[in-house]
């Protein structure tokens, strides 16, 4: 089983710095390309957040050779999907296209790596910034609890830190986006060397190389690229918020700083989280839903980032109970397992999950290349399943203690979701 | 140098084998649906049980669905807690769902776990425990969920659009059902439906994996050979007609959009035009390119994003335009929409047609990648009956429609005329851009569909 694990690649870097990453699939003749932009909210300034992610609409605009609309028009006219995505430190793009449609992904790619900019008008610019508030509108004002997210970060993270605004950026700010900043935004941050491109699927290795030269080798570099700045956030005194919103049931979170990704601490933080509240029998679940039934739902998860990482648990309460209840039993839980740590059997539980989700992982390529993509970013290690698993198969029962000792005794946020009078 | 003005050719054309589909009976009559998938050690089991909500009394709707929440809650030897740990122990998932004609219940485990997975799976299908205790607490969770449902606009907009559509079948009620209907359910009507609709002949098998069929089979045999209900449920009903424009309204104070769904019933999933309307519709709303996505998002910037789909019942179809737009612009993305809906019934451009067929053919091979694509492609010929051969005559299906066809398909099966269009939203706000528009006077209604009053 665990050489299933352990990939195949070629990885090269071309002059300009694009680092190349090429996994052979022959089991469908299809092709999927992703590239990372290591560029995400955390490269904003106060004032102007939300432009890593208007990037993503974006740059679905056209580019010098390919007009408004024709990025989705080429690639769904060969029945191909693509999409990106934008989160605290990367930006991704990726399309999945019949294997003979290769060539055209990479020229739609390096067209807007390339030569976004002289296509660039105030026209795109200002319809997707009314896209881009539809977007905020529809997934967060108009969602109940959609606002509890920028509300723990925003309180969770000092003001001029970069994870202290949401992806999505300020409604105020998104409204004052600039063409001129736009293309800073771009010059600065689009460029090959601030990129890892992964090519999966059906493919002649000489010919990506080729092709991949052909493409991308001839764009500049940007040498100046800014560092973010690095500061290691802690809450002085703990918080607490209470949020009026178009609800029924109140829900409750809480917040810690915890550890960033792929340090020490990150997979046993993971794996806490599944012994929280991943199943039936999680400690959570069972006591809030299953035995008491004062809460709904509970849900806990580990989010890393490279700055910093950070420890959320949040449940829904039944209709008659409130959330000092709840809060009650989360925090005996937290206190039990400090003092006394967890079983075999649970670490057990959910080591198997984690390494079976591994294997089923591996079925759908456009996925299993963004893997890749993420673990050559993060790590510049494009093959690091193997080491991943390891990394959660060896936390000990000891390590869950140790952590919930570290992480989850410090200053938290909570935040309280109440129904509107 | 390469040339970069325009976009390069394709290279020459792949070759895709469709993987091939075997049934088979076990010896107690149980039907299997079967394809060998060998790229890596995982079985995806489904079990398609004809029992979905349609079959609710009346007074209960929803007892479908807390009859699949409560069969994987205490099974066989097992308690609720100890079902699950087995599962988790196994590193094998299993989930449970229901639409208005299934239940659905899958499982994805590693191979070397399929014996044991399928061991817990019999116990799911034959035997669960239904103790009261259970029942209660599962009954609590349902209502809640109702609750939290009707926080969300989009859900809203959905379970009342089916109702006003589907009046007077059984497709005009939630899976989930409502709180009033989900509260006068016993666990005494969960039994009973349990046993009239878990049956052998009222259930397929589907497996894909790394496994042979000869291998399968024995498991099958193994563990589902004791099974010996049987009791198939029919049905049948008509499709409601929808014969004029209405307008209907759902207030959301100070709501930041608008929810808007507009269409009306359709065909079935088996009308001989499918293939054209499946075309249609990629022009029309089925795709991100198509019209009215790009005229409401790409040009006025009303939405994050507007689609149109044709959805199908066993029984028959629905025609929905459905999208979340700015409170400010309600009114003019309605007649937007309405103006699509006229114009695609007017004309269609060569180029458009084109494009549309080969989006459509050539996502072809992408269509049977994953376990559960495979599994659900098989579910889809067994849900609606389609022919064996459905897979393979899809392609020349697509390449041998005219342009002609896809316009009759348009004119054939939207009808701007007799849509119902709903609203959710800031009725203030949103009535005075309607009175802007010449639409049917509107109507308010609560979630459930009952006029509330009628506005001028």
């Amino acid at each position: 089983m665990k050489d299933l694990l352990n990939l195949e690649y070629n990885k090269f870097r071309l002059d300009n710095g694009l680092e190349v990453v090429l996994y052979k699939s022959t089991n469908l003749p299809i092709a999927a390309v992703n590239i990372w932009y290591k560029t995400g909210s955390a490269n904003e300034k106060k004032g102007k957040t939300g432009f890593a992610h208007l990037f993503e609409h974006m740059m679905f605009q056209g580019s010098k050779n390919v007009p408004k609309e024709m990025h989705f028009r080429y690639i769904q006219e060969a029945g191909g999907t693509l999409n990106g995505s934008t989160s605290l430190d990367r930006t991704n793009y990726y399309e999945t296209v019949p294997s003979n449609y290769l060539e055209m992904a990479l020229w739609l790619e390096s067209d807007r790596m390339g030569f976004l900019l002289p296509a660039l008008t105030q026209e795109k610019l200002d319809n997707q910034k009314d896209v881009v508030m539809n977007e905020r509108r529809q997934r967060y004002e108009n969602q109940p609890y959609g606002l509890a997210w920028e509300k723990l970060f925003a309180n969770l993270y000092p003001e001029n830190h970069p994870y202290h605004w949401p992806t999505i950026g300020w409604m105020d700010d998104i409204e004052k986006f600039e063409l001129k900043d736009v293309s800073d935004f771009f010059k600065t941050y689009y460029a090959p060397n601030n990129a890892s491109l992964v090519i999966g699927g059906d493919f002649a290795t000489d010919k990506a190389i080729e092709l991949v030269n052909n493409y991308f080798g001839g764009i500049p570099g940007n040498i100046d690229i800014p560092p973010v700045e690095q500061s290691k956030p802690a809450l002085a005194k703990p918080k607490k918020i209470i949020v009026p919103d178009n609800i029924q049931l109140p829900r409750i979170y809480f917040a810690w700083h915890s550890d960033e990704i792929f340090g020490p601490d990150d997979a046993k933080l993971d794996i806490l989280s599944e012994i929280l509240t991943s199943s039936k029998n999680s400690r959570l679940h069972k006591t809030l839903v299953f035995d008491k039934q004062i809460a709904q739902d509970v849900t806990s998860f580990q989010y890393s980032g490279k700055l910093s990482g950070s420890f959320i648990i949040s449940a829904t309460a039944k209709p008659g109970y409130n959330l000092d209840e709840i809060k009650k039993n989360i925090f005996e839980t937290i206190d039990n397992i400090a003092q006394n740590g967890i079983t075999p059997i649970e670490l057990q539980r959910a080591r198997n999950g984690v390494k079976s989700t591994f294997v089923y992982s591996l079925q759908n390529l456009d996925k299993l290349v963004n893997q890749i993509n993420y673990y050559n970013t993060y790590l510049g290690n494009p093959n690091y399943f193997k080491e991943d698993l390891l990394r959660y198969e060896s936390v000990t029962t000891d390590d869950i203690k140790q952590v919930v000792n570290t992480y989850l005794k410090n200053n938290f946020i909570e935040l309280h979701f109440i129904p509107k009078r | 140098m390469i040339d970069r003005k325009n976009a390069p050719a394709p290279e020459k054309n792949i070759s895709f084998k469709l993987p091939s589909i075997k049934q088979f009976a076990l010896n107690n009559k149980l039907q299997v649906s079967f394809i060998r998938k060998e790229n890596l050690p995982i079985v995806q089991i489904g079990f398609i049980i004809s029992a979905g909500s349609k079959y609710d009394a009346s007074g209960k709707k929803g007892l479908s669905n807390l009859t699949s929440m409560l069969i994987d809650e205490g099974a066989g030897e097992f308690s609720a807690l100890e079902l699950d740990n087995e599962f988790e122990m196994l590193g094998s998932i299993l989930s449970v769902s229901t639409d208005h004609d299934s239940i659905f219940i899958s499982l994805l485990t590693l191979k070397e776990n399929l014996d044991r997975s399928l061991y817990l799976l019999s116990r799911i299908i034959t035997s669960p425990q239904f103790n009261n205790e259970d029942f209660e607490r599962e009954q609590k969770k349902a209502i809640s969920k109702i609750i939290q449902y009707q926080d969300e606009p989009s859900y809203i907009a959905s379970i009342a659009f089916d109702n006003l559509l589907c009046k007077n079948t059984p497709y005009a009620f939630p899976a989930f059902g409502y709180e009033r209907t989900v509260s006068a359910i016993t666990n005494n009507d969960i039994i009973n439906f349990f046993a009239e609709y878990f049956t052998v002949d009222n259930s397929l098998v589907i497996a894909v994996g790394d496994i042979y069929e000869i291998e399968i089979k024995e498991l099958l045999e193994k563990h589902f050979s004791g099974w010996n209900k049987y009791n198939s449920s029919t049905y049948g009903i008509f499709p409601p007609k929808n014969d004029s424009q209405k307008l209907y309204l759902i207030n959301k104070e100070g709501a930041a959009q608008s929810e808007i769904r507009i269409g009306h019933t359709a065909k079935g999933r088996k009308s001989p035009d499918y293939f054209e309307t499946l075309i249609m519709n990629s022009v029309l709303g089925g795709q991100f390119t198509s019209r009215i996505n790009l005229n409401l998002r790409e040009k006025k910037g009303f939405t994050y994003g507007a689609s149109s789909s044709f959805n199908y019942n066993k029984e028959f179809g629905l025609f929905e335009v459905e999208t979340a737009v700015h409170t400010q612009n309600t009114g003019e993305s309605v007649a937007q929409i309405l103006k699509e809906l006229d114009n695609i019934r007017n004309g269609i451009t060569y180029e458009e047609f084109e494009f549309a067929k080969s989006s459509l053919i050539k996502r072809y091979p992408l269509m049977f990648e994953t376990n559960s694509q495979l599994a659900k492609n098989m579910a889809l010929l067994y849900l609606f009956g389609l022919p064996d051969d459905y897979f393979d005559s899809y392609i020349p299906r697509i390449e041998n429609s005219t342009l002609g066809q896809i316009i009759a398909a348009a004119n054939e099966n939207v009808h701007p005329d007799k849509a119902t269009i709903l609203i959710v939203g800031d009725k203030n706000s949103v009535l005075r851009q309607l009175k802007e528009l010449s639409l049917p006077p509107a109507i308010e209604t609560d979630i459930y569909g009952n006029v509330i009053q009628f506005l001028n």
